[in-house]
């Protein structure tokens, strides 16, 4: 290590168009950093566990910015702040799910600038990786966090492949609730990818938490909503404290009611697994049901099954039955 | 070009990670290259008449050998697919694919070990002097077999040998259904243990290059059918090889362990 601490040389791009962004992105390719609101980016620089030749700043681009109502839902620009998605009417009145999550993200100056593309793309919390050590995720041989001595309190229930880092995205697990697409751009053009799709396990790419490849881009996330359906939507966050902090577990939670009854359910959860985790066996047993205590008891009952604790986080476990449980109580 | 690779940890140390997979090409690169060279020569040196396949037929692999060498082959097609194709960025969920064909290749192997040790002729893979002539007398014929196919074999035992005791450390170090994950090994040894599992993969990739060349040229395609069927014709027996070296028994016989 160096003797002297200073940040290395950075080339820093502004472009203003997303052609010119993506034109950059694929030229810079892996030696890029695309940057938005930061609030991932300047954690890794700042520790001096990672390091960039260039950054693309993206929050100059005004067409990756901005909600407005598409044909069939709501269309988010990439860089849209979680502040502006908390307090979008169009947000609280079509998909208030979405709002509630980005409320929850961390405090209100990390909304302020932080962007929806950035929170759902950051990268994991494991404090192994994010400390520089040559774990698998960083491209070593070894995961600290799984070991008889790792202290793994916030890690993985599901989904573990030699890494047991989490998704510790809020707004994610309510992207994936709500079936929302991602529009990616490359040098060949715009590719649309479903929420749930854009999330990669460990066990297909160790080193990435989601598709997107160097030289790609978020563009936009597309929302269905249709006001003519009866939805009920849920989030509760379980965090160590009520701010500035990731959840430990959460749950985005979307119910289309048809007389009483769940006619379609998604329950996903984050902070249990390396991408957020769609717990298929609620949605399986909610169908047809009413939502009320006697659902949620039996829901409840499904929400980890085929869990895999690691030794310090059999907790999340009961959090993510009790989530079920009152996503369903109401 | 480096032959392994290194990570600096955030003390600044130097970690071993394992073998560069750089090497791959390099490996390919030259099993083309001399498979490319091979075909051009053979193919303007002087065509001779293969032997016929017909008329008797004499053993050359039993069953037990057969399916051996098929769930071999099968097992080590899966892990070469499965460990290089996500190294060559094709991502998917590779690695409980990985360690079932790991357990079915050694398990197959172990049977071979066994079975070549107590139920068979070992001396007739063993290479003796006599043998090293072999390449520089195109007159000779061989026993069972030749100096290449020796060769081939011997390498084979070693390179595979190597993969699985390296890959045997390495899934003691996973989460698997009979036990949880441990890192009781120093990164150090991790690092060379990854080296040599990676060297020996490198080399199986150029060797089975070799060894599914070899096996569908048309002079040689007779192993192959061989390996499939069992027998070998008479004709190819005696244009191939030396009666005093290795007699065979004909197919029809009830073949007794013996070969």
């Amino acid at each position: 290590m160096s003797a002297f601490d200073v940040m290395s040389d950075t080339e820093l791009y502004q472009p203003v168009t997303v052609e010119d962004a993506v034109v950059l992105a694929s030229r810079l390719a892996e030696n890029a950093w695309l940057v938005a609101g930061g609030q991932d980016t300047y954690g890794w620089l700042k520790d001096r566990a990672k390091n960039t030749q260039a950054m693309i700043e993206l929050s100059r681009i005004p067409e990756l910015s901005g909600i407005k109502r598409s044909a069939s839902g709501i269309e988010i620009g990439a860089t849209t702040t979680l502040t502006e998605i908390a307090n979008s009417k169009l947000i609280q009145q079509l998909i208030p799910l979405l709002g509630e999550a980005a409320q929850h993200v961390a405090s209100p100056q990390i909304r302020n600038v932080g962007s929806i593309a950035g929170n759902i793309a950051q990268d994991t919390r494991c404090w192994y990786y994010r400390r520089g050590l040559s774990c698998y995720r960083a491209g070593g041989n070894l995961c600290y966090a799984d070991t008889p001595e790792g202290m793994n309190r916030e890690h993985c229930l599901f989904g573990a492949s030699r890494c047991v880092a989490v998704s510790p995205s809020d707004t994610a697990p309510a992207l994936v609730a709500l079936g929302a697409t991602i529009v990616i751009a490359d040098s060949s053009g715009n590719h649309t990818i479903a929420a749930e799709d854009f999330f990669v396990g460990p066990d297909i790419d160790i080193t990435r938490m989601n598709i997107l490849k160097p030289g790609q881009i978020i563009v936009s996330i597309h929302i269905p909503a249709d006001p003519e359906i009866n939805v009920r939507h849920y989030f509760e966050k379980v965090a160590d404290r009520n701010v500035w902090d990731f959840a430990l577990v959460n749950i985005a939670v979307s119910l289309e009611m048809q007389a009483g009854k769940i006619t379609k359910a998604r329950f996903v959860c984050a902070g249990v697994d390396c991408k957020p985790y769609r717990l298929k066996e609620v949605e399986r047993y909610c169908e047809n049901k009413a939502a009320g205590s006697e659902t949620a008891e039996g829901a409840a009952r499904l929400a980890a099954k085929g869990a895999v604790p690691l030794n310090h986080n059999h907790f999340k476990i009961a959090l993510m039955q009790n989530l079920v449980r009152r996503a369903l109580r109401g | 070009m480096d032959i392994v690779n290194y990570k600096q940890d955030v003390w600044g140390r130097e970690v071993l990670l394992g073998v560069s997979w750089d090497l791959l090409w390099l490996i390919l690169m030259f099993a083309f290259l001399f498979i490319a060279v091979h075909a051009i020569i053979l193919s303007r040196g002087e065509r001779t008449e293969l032997p016929s396949s017909e008329g008797a037929r004499l053993v050359r692999h039993l069953m037990a050998d057969r399916l051996f060498h098929w769930i071999l082959a099968a097992s080590v097609i899966v892990l070469i697919v499965t460990g290089v194709l996500p190294v060559m960025g094709i991502k998917f969920s590779w690695l409980t694919l990985h360690w079932i064909a790991g357990l079915v290749m050694t398990a197959a192997v172990v049977f071979h070990i066994v079975r070549s040790l107590f139920f068979k002729d070992l001396s007739l893979m063993r290479i003796q002097a006599a043998d090293l002539d072999d390449p520089f007398d195109d007159a000779k014929k061989s026993g069972k077999y030749s100096l290449a196919q020796k060769g081939i074999h011997w390498a084979m035992t070693v390179l595979v040998l190597a993969v699985i005791a390296t890959g045997l450390l390495l899934f003691s170090l996973m989460t698997t259904p009979w036990w949880s994950r441990d890192n009781w090994m120093s990164e150090t040894n991790l690092g060379w243990t990854f080296v040599v599992h990676g060297l020996s993969t490198l080399g199986l990739v150029g060797l089975i290059s070799l060894h599914i060349y070899f096996s569908l040229r048309p002079e040689k395609r007779f192993y192959t059918r061989s390996m499939l069927k069992g027998w070998i014709s008479s004709d190819e027996h005696k244009s191939n090889h030396d009666t005093d070296l290795w007699l065979p028994q004909q197919e029809t016989e009830r073949v007794r362990e013996s070969d």
